[in-house]
């Protein structure tokens, strides 16, 4: 039982590692790109823009709308990469509360990664 | 406006230094940051955004090395969520000067934790209490050095899990990852070897300041053109300090953070006292 439960540990912990890793990886790709693409077309590394009046939810949506829309631009590609950083950690919890729920069938641990799960999913949609 | 290569270069060093003492960047970051003119709260904002990049660079590696107790870590994050979400929204309603105290306050608080614990070694935990058995914290793991399985179990997770809304509240209150005090918590309230407990401070610390960041974002605090280069740099900055932390004295290291911590700790708090910003 406890050589099984192992088991199931180890292929959590790297199905874990890897989605910090593919969102790390994908966020610096993104920002990279977005800042070589500024400085291409103004010659300047430096620029600045607010997001105002936007939740995280809100953020994400309008980011992923221009993007499926066609409407790249420099700050696109910024927009995408800080929207991707900020998901990987929520992904990470979402895929753990499944890993309690279906895989590990604990019930303990699938209410606590439940709760942090649903007290972000009330922060991204905070004003 | 501070301009690209100040940014990035600043962030370099912030995540450089940062990573070779076992910490994030924040905490020298936002000093930084402050004194080459942007105001305490869009640094804090900024700075907790690259904290998330930090944590979960580094936690990938780390939980892949089957240190990381993930169980440890998600019963934690429930408490420091909570405290990241109460600090993040004081910040956004509170002056700067308060800021620039509380900031040197706590850096001052670490510096003195660092000292005295100099020479202070860290304890297995004995029995586990029911509650923490019940929380099924315990786990093994292989420990390099010592080329053998350890073999480990938490203890008064009752109380480590309440102390961490605290190690969360200044995370989200100064935009730093606060991982110097998540890995007090768990090394000498809890038990946990000091291997278990900076990798799973490092996954906990990724969630909790996801959590501020949503507030700073949700306040029109963050602009993507300044975190850009700061989440780059201080990346960069930490896999290279990483890397060199194997070649360098633990000893000298910790040295030269400490006095770094004073005096950036002084700078802040002789700031927001004289309100002198």
């Amino acid at each position: 039982m406890r050589k099984n439960a192992t088991v199931l540990e180890h292929r959590m912990e790297s199905l874990v590692g890897l989605i910090l890793q593919v969102g790390v990886i994908t966020s610096a790709s993104l920002l990279m790109v977005g800042l070589a693409w500024h400085w291409w077309v103004t010659g300047s590394l430096t620029f600045h823009y607010q997001i105002k009046d936007l939740n995280l939810f809100q953020f994400v949506v309008t980011d992923l709308h221009l993007a499926f829309t066609g409407q790249f631009r420099p700050r696109l590609f910024l927009s995408l990469g800080i929207a991707a950083l900020l998901l990987t950690p929520y992904i990470r919890v979402l895929v753990s509360v499944f890993f309690f729920a279906f895989v590990e069938k604990n019930l303990k641990y699938t209410l606590f990664t439940a709760f942090v799960f649903a007290v972000l999913t009330y922060t991204l949609f905070m004003q | 406006m501070i301009s690209f290569p100040w940014l990035f270069l600043v962030s370099l060093s912030a995540g450089f230094v940062g990573a070779m003492a076992g910490m994030g960047g924040g905490i020298i970051l936002i000093p930084a940051l402050t004194l080459m003119g942007m105001d305490i709260k869009h640094a804090i904002a900024i700075s907790i955004v690259s904290v998330v990049a930090t944590s979960s660079g580094s936690a990938s590696a780390y939980v892949r090395d089957r240190i990381t107790n993930l169980k440890v870590g998600m019963y934690l994050e429930m408490f420091t969520i909570i405290g990241s979400l109460a600090g993040a929204a004081i910040t956004v309603v509170s002056s700067e000067r308060p800021l620039f105290i509380i900031f040197g306050f706590v850096l001052m608080g670490i510096w003195g934790v660092m000292y005295t614990q100099r020479h202070m070694d860290w304890k297995p935990a004995k029995n586990p209490d029911r509650f923490t058995r019940w929380l099924e914290m315990e786990g093994a793991y292989y420990d390099k050095a010592q080329r053998q399985e350890v073999a480990y179990h938490g203890t008064r997770a009752w109380a480590g899990g309440p102390m961490m809304f605290g190690a969360g509240f200044i995370a989200g209150l100064l935009g730093v990852g606060a991982g110097a005090v998540k890995v007090l918590i768990q090394d000498m309230i809890m038990g946990l070897p000091p291997k278990v407990s900076t990798t799973t401070s490092n996954l906990i610390i990724g969630v909790t300041a996801l959590a501020g960041t949503s507030v700073y974002l949700a306040a029109g605090l963050i602009d993507p053109g300044l975190a850009a280069p700061v989440i780059l740099g201080v990346m960069l900055g930490a896999l290279l300090g990483t890397k060199l932390l194997v070649r360098i004295s633990n000893l000298m290291v910790r040295r030269f953070f400490m006095v770094v911590l004073l005096v950036l700790g002084a700078e802040m708090l002789v700031r927001g006292l004289l309100g002198a910003l």
